[in-house]
């Protein structure tokens, strides 16, 4: 028994990763119908920048929010050149990013090289109900859980945030009340890199991370975010979580090397009976 | 059956007459870039005219690679290993193709990184086919008795199959099925109405495409003589996107020339990152930074690519005026 609820809560931390990626992914595509490749990217920036910057001495706290902030900045540069330019399609986009994700390789191997790295997290771990657990797997929790809140309130409650619906809902419509959408489109970058970088910032301490380890983290994200259908946090935040633990108990009741298939055989499976459900010609924009 | 253009002799006279002025690194080099031609011709077709991204290219590089390695290493023919190259990874794009095909841009595109990932760590876990290892001990190609182990005959080789590559690829789309399919690029509906099997076309081009880069790795296979996992990253089948996107989408010179030009100028940035005084990291931040830098621009600036934007400005001579 408190084996099972070791690896429900160290499947949640992780899903919890994941969830934060995909809501990245949501709230690109929400606005801009673009899915953004380089959403692991942030992650893998953050990671690395949080590393350097507790070397060289910064306190625990400051380091992790100067490196969300950083993977923000890093987010707007990618939507700048990916919805920046007028009449890229969100195909072309798509391609633009999957560029912007092999151009931070180069950065990243340029300033950090191509070792793995990490950093302490919370030092101790805590017995809950019976089973152990590292205390920080229950920080990325917490953190999670306030930041999905903030996200509920930012996007029911706000100005912005019902800005950033209406761009999503209806570009046309949103323009002709004043809605600037290419500022939305590149606010939602920058959200979406902040919330792939905390993402990063987070699991770190857990898992190392590489510098071309984006592409499981991108995947894991998409696989979280395609059971909304790209466009709901809610469902994203269930996907998430749900990919996380049952990628623990794969890992615990039976192998870890059936672990990643896990995420990779899910999405594939949510995709196709999604698909299943559409007409096999593609309906044309209007 | 049009009669070839100037152009086509002269590009396939000057490639076979290469071989003999080059040195053997060079040989290597020439080799590689034709196997990227293969692969990159037929992923333009994919691209381009059932305007689908797939990110999982290499797996049917892969694929054909082990069909081919295997065979040769279990002590078969060897030519019968190079024809079973194409045929698996057709096999498989077919099975495969029939439930990913149903889907679109972005899904599509993480849907073949997913199938890519997925064979990436069977084949890790394969202790049959040489495991995270890799395959090892894979004998040199040969056709009736006479074994290919030097360069040379493997450039002749790769000469051949980019010749058969280009030959498939344009009767292909000069034919019935080819206007089909270039009715489909552009509406689907109007194509549908029209009469085209969409489901079915887009299915044999994605099997075409999976055949061409097959073979490749069949190639490949025997000239190098070893795989493993990791000479398949999902790198290289970004790889194969880029160059399909700067030679120009749905073009098969396009797939020929992207696929040369992106191979000479990382091998030229390779070269200027390995010089003396550079560190060690230098060749791979540059070749990273030029896929990037060269896809990005491309996509933004010259989105029909390389190849269709200099035949706009420059266009070809023909030997004999055809009407259109």
């Amino acid at each position: 028994m408190s084996e099972f609820l070791q690896y429900l809560i160290t499947g949640l931390g992780v899903g919890c990763a994941f969830a934060l990626i995909g809501s990245g992914l949501v709230v690109i595509y929400r606005v801009t119908r673009v899915v953004n490749f380089a959403q692991g990217a942030f992650a893998v920036i953050a990671a690395m920048t949080v590393s350097s910057l507790l070397g060289s001495g910064v306190p625990h706290g400051l380091a992790e929010a100067l490196a969300v902030a950083l993977a923000g900045l890093v987010g707007l540069l990618v939507g700048l050149t990916a919805i920046g330019k007028p009449g890229t399609s969100p195909q072309s986009a798509l391609i633009v990013t999957l560029g912007a994700a092999v151009f931070a390789y180069a950065v990243e191997i340029l300033i950090w090289g191509d070792q793995p790295r990490s950093f302490p997290g919370l030092p101790a771990s805590v017995t809950v109900l019976g089973a152990r657990v590292q205390s920080h797997y229950l920080l990325i929790i917490a953190a999670s859980a306030l930041v999905f809140l903030a996200m509920a309130l930012l996007f029911a409650r706000t100005d912005l945030g019902k800005a950033l619906t209406a761009a999503a809902a209806n570009p046309y419509a949103a323009r002709i009340v004043g809605i600037d959408v290419r500022r939305m489109g590149l606010l939602s970058f920058v959200i979406g890199g902040a919330l792939g970088g905390l993402a990063g910032v987070l699991v770190t301490p857990v898992q190392q991370v590489t510098f071309d380890g984006d592409v499981v983290l991108v995947v894991s994200g998409f696989a979280a975010a395609i059971l909304g259908d790209l466009t709901r946090p809610a469902a994203t935040l269930l996907g998430g979580l749900l990919l996380g633990v049952a990628q623990a108990m794969v890992a615990g009741y039976l192998s870890t090397s059936y672990q990643s298939e896990v995420a990779l055989v899910l999405m594939l499976v949510v995709l196709i009976a999604q698909a299943a459900r559409r007409p096999m010609i593609q309906e044309e924009p209007a | 059956m049009t009669r070839p253009r100037p152009g086509t002799l002269l590009t396939a006279a000057a490639t076979l007459a290469l071989p003999l002025l080059l040195r053997d690194d060079h040989l290597t080099l020439y080799v590689l870039l034709g196997l990227s031609a293969m692969v990159t011709i037929g992923l333009s077709m994919l691209m381009g005219y059932a305007g689908q991204v797939s990110l999982g290219q290499a797996s049917f590089y892969a694929l054909g690679g082990y069909a081919a390695g295997l065979i040769g290493v279990h002590g078969g023919p060897t030519l019968l290993g190079l024809l079973a190259a194409p045929a698996v990874a057709a096999a498989v794009a077919l099975v495969v193709g029939v439930p990913i095909l149903r889907l679109r841009g972005h899904q599509l595109a993480f849907a073949t990184l997913a199938l890519q990932l997925i064979l990436l760590s069977l084949l890790s876990d394969a202790t049959w086919a040489g495991g995270a290892i890799g395959l090892q001990g894979i004998p040199h190609l040969s056709i009736a008795g006479v074994e290919l182990d030097r360069d040379i005959d493997y450039a002749y080789l790769t000469w051949a199959g980019v010749a058969v590559t280009m030959v498939v690829a344009h009767n292909l789309m000069s034919s019935r099925t080819g206007r089909g399919l270039r009715a489909l690029a552009t509406s689907e509906t109007a194509a549908a109405a029209g009469g085209v099997p969409v489901g079915r076309y887009r299915l044999l081009v994605f099997a075409v495409s999976a055949a061409f880069a097959g073979l490749a790795g069949g190639v490949y296979a025997y000239f190098v003589g070893y795989l493993a996992p990791g000479s398949f990253p999902v790198l290289l089948s970004v790889q194969f996107v880029v160059m399909a996107v700067v030679g120009g989408l749905g073009t098969i010179w396009g797939g020929l020339f992207g696929a040369a030009a992106v191979t000479l100028l990382v091998q030229f940035l390779t070269d200027f990152g390995t010089r003396p005084g550079m560190p060690s990291y230098a060749p791979g931040v540059l070749s990273y930074a030029v896929y990037a830098v060269l896809l990005v621009l491309v996509v933004l600036f010259l989105p029909q690519g390389l190849v269709p934007a200099v035949r706009k400005r420059w266009p070809w001579p023909r030997l004999v005026p055809t009407r259109r």
